[in-house]
């Protein structure tokens, strides 16, 4: 597994080495040299001879965890770093969530379980406001509540675990 | 005036974000005390930061706190305020909180508690601008007769908008283009109305096609003088919430635009209008205009009105609680060149404008000629789902149109704000659309142009450099490049 970065939905598999006076990035078979320097404005200045002339741009940068947040000609891009290691343990993850996440960032307004509750698919767990908006959040399966991660009110940032549902049991899944 | 000529020497803002701040600096700029409250969610806020004094408020949310009237009463009175402005929003339009702040000694900034119930209540509104002879929109108004209310609905000319008597912010509107479908919108946007407002009351009126969103800047003082600081235009929104607002219309022709102007100056004249307001019409494509609603306040979109006119509506509504007369009469009022607000949202406007949230990196507001910032947000701060998504207004200035135009593409390509996404290129997308640069735009116009709101594909060139940045940032990755020595790095070719 190689190291990469996931941008709007795709992932890039991506390479950096040093060269004589900068680095070299190395993606799609292609390697591109190019120099990051701290500018006076406290900004960041990337130049590049790739293409036979000097191209430089003037970039706005900040990291935050494994996230890049780029500023480039007027447009703002953040790019997720994914460790070659995570990335191998994110495809042997068992498929089925049993986390319950927010689509978006909004908060509670009403709480229709609690933990220890049988529920079944379709059920309705709660409802959550957004953009002005009630959004109703239900069951993707059958299961009980493990826990529930929030109260009435609260608000809550995108992907943010809501509520969760005990693990399934592969034996109770088989008919005895 | 002098700071001895004041009746009061120290305001409470009663509000939060740029327009806390906006207000701080009016205050400020009349040689007086400026506090504000805040919850705890904005203890690092520029607000916060602006002020005198500053008192905390909780509540059972960040919102609930700043809605609490008689905590903020109290903390007026502790804080030794004389007034309290409540910006927009919260509890500016809030009759009952108008009164008590009134009882408890203090003056509010704003009309009286009963031009705020007047101007409120959409259909009272309605009908007594119908009454002192000024354009209505054909209507049904359930308040007259509830048990004929959808039979005269019905007799409204199709399409009809279905509102709710108290609403506000577009919500719980319904168009209606088919008559058959009349009875379900009218219980759902009921059922709308009484969650959001606690009032299930409605009125429906005839929808305007292709209309334009006209509203003009009214002051009027407490010796019964009133003035209008001309129009602005905010056809330009999104689940009809105003994005982009500008002045001049670009769609008034001299004639009309003194006939908006004069018109709206006489309703506010007929309530005896005290204090800063807006009377929002809505234009047709015929030139024809009705009255839509009078919003008693300072207007999200009032800086673009400052700018052109030269005069600062928030110190005028503090000269005007203060009981002075306004130092200017109508005809000492003029419009020079043009300006346009874009409102800077923390959204995915590419996914149905959708919240964002996350921390304030970075933080760079727009600088320039022309180029005015109000901004609530700082850097090290974090933008949550607790409050508007509304993070700061960019307003910018030129000789013409034009040249506003111009100098708004720069200066949206310019600000920088990295943690959280905004809504900045969605903004340059409709900036720099022929419709909006011919000025030639409806309140549906979004709706009619989806792919503006589409994010365009990033080209080839434009991956490399943020792979590379992204790269050469990472700590992780940079480690490993720079653990290999250059020469070795030089000669083979480099593998993982």
């Amino acid at each position: 597994m190689k190291h990469g970065f996931k941008f709007k939905d795709n992932e890039y598999d991506i390479g950096l080495s040093r060269s004589a006076d900068g680095y070299r990035l190395h993606h799609a078979g292609q390697v591109w040299p190019f120099t990051l320097q701290a500018s006076e404005e406290g900004g960041w200045i990337l130049a590049s001879n790739a293409s036979g002339r000097r191209v430089i741009d003037h970039l706005a940068v900040a990291v935050d965890g494994d996230e890049v947040h780029i500023h480039l000609d007027g447009d703002t891009h953040t790019l997720r770093f994914e460790h070659a290691l995570e990335r191998l343990a994110q495809l042997n993850e068992a498929g089925a969530a049993d986390a319950i996440r927010a689509t978006m960032p909004g908060s509670l307004i009403s709480l229709s379980v609690a933990p220890g509750d049988a529920v079944k698919k379709g059920q309705t767990l709660l409802i959550m406001e957004s953009m002005k908006m009630e959004t109703t959040i239900v069951a993707p399966r059958d299961g009980v509540i493990a826990e529930v991660l929030l109260a009435t009110g609260q608000t809550f940032d995108k992907d943010a675990v809501l509520l969760s549902l005990e693990p399934l049991d592969a034996d109770q899944e088989q008919p005895s | 005036m002098n700071t001895q000529d004041w009746p009061f020497d120290t305001v409470l803002v009663a509000n939060r974000g740029e327009i806390a701040v906006r207000i701080l600096r009016s205050i400020h700029a009349a040689g007086l005390r400026g506090v504000v409250v805040y919850h705890a969610a904005d203890r690092l806020s520029p607000a916060v930061a602006a002020a005198d004094m500053a008192l905390a408020i909780t509540g059972d949310t960040p919102v609930g706190a700043y809605l609490d009237g008689a905590q903020i009463i109290q903390a007026a009175l502790e804080s030794g305020a004389g007034a309290i402005h409540p910006g927009y929003g919260f509890l500016s339009e809030n009759a009952a909180f108008a009164r008590s702040v009134a009882e408890a000694g203090l003056t509010f900034v704003g009309p009286t508690p009963e031009q705020i119930e007047l101007m409120g209540d959409k259909v009272r509104a309605r009908a007594f601008v119908e009454q002192a002879g000024f354009p209505v929109a054909p209507s049904a108004i359930e308040d007259d007769d509830p048990a004929s209310f959808v039979e005269r609905a019905r007799e409204v000319p199709f399409p009809i908008l279905i509102k709710p008597a108290a609403g506000g912010g577009g919500k719980g509107m319904r168009v209606v283009r088919d008559p058959g479908e009349l009875e379900s919108e009218i219980e759902r946007a009921r059922s709308e109305g009484q969650r959001y407002f606690g009032d299930g009351r409605l009125y429906v009126e005839r929808y305007i096609e292709n209309p334009r969103h006209i509203e003009v800047q009214i002051l009027g003082d407490s010796h019964g003088n009133v003035v209008h600081l001309f129009e602005r235009e905010c056809s330009v929104q999104r689940r009809f919430q105003k994005i982009i607002e500008e002045t001049p219309s670009p769609a008034l022709t001299p004639e009309l635009r003194s006939k908006i102007c004069e018109t709206a100056a006489g309703i506010a004249r007929s309530a005896g209008y005290v204090n800063a307001g807006t009377v929002e019409f809505i234009y047709g494509e015929g030139g024809e205009f009705y009255f839509l609603e009078t919003n008693t306040r300072l207007q999200v979109e009032h800086p673009v009105t400052e700018q052109i006119t030269g005069i600062d509506l928030a110190l005028q509504q503090l000269r005007i609680a203060a009981g002075e007369a306004l130092p200017f009469s109508q005809a000492d009022i003029t419009s020079q060149g043009h300006s346009i607000e874009f409102r800077i949202y923390a959204e995915d406007a590419a996914a149905g404008f959708t919240p964002t949230t996350g921390p304030v990196l970075q933080w760079t507001p727009a600088q320039g000629e022309g180029v005015r910032m109000d901004s609530g947000i700082a850097q090290g701060q974090a933008v949550t789902a607790a409050f508007d998504p509304m993070l700061a207004k960019l307003i910018i200035s030129g000789k013409d149109r034009e040249q506003a135009c111009a100098r708004a593409d720069k200066a949206l390509r310019e600000l920088v704000l990295l943690g959280c996404k905004t809504n900045t290129r969605f903004l340059r997308q409709v900036l720099n659309h022929p419709a909006f640069i011919n000025g030639d735009v409806h309140t549906g116009f979004l709706d009619a142009h989806p792919e503006l709101a589409s994010e365009p594909e990033v080209d080839s060139q434009t991956l490399t450099k943020l792979l590379a940045t992204a790269a050469a940032m990472t700590r992780p990755l940079r480690d490993v490049a720079d653990a290999v020595p250059t020469m070795h790095a030089a000669m083979g070719e480099w593998r993982n």
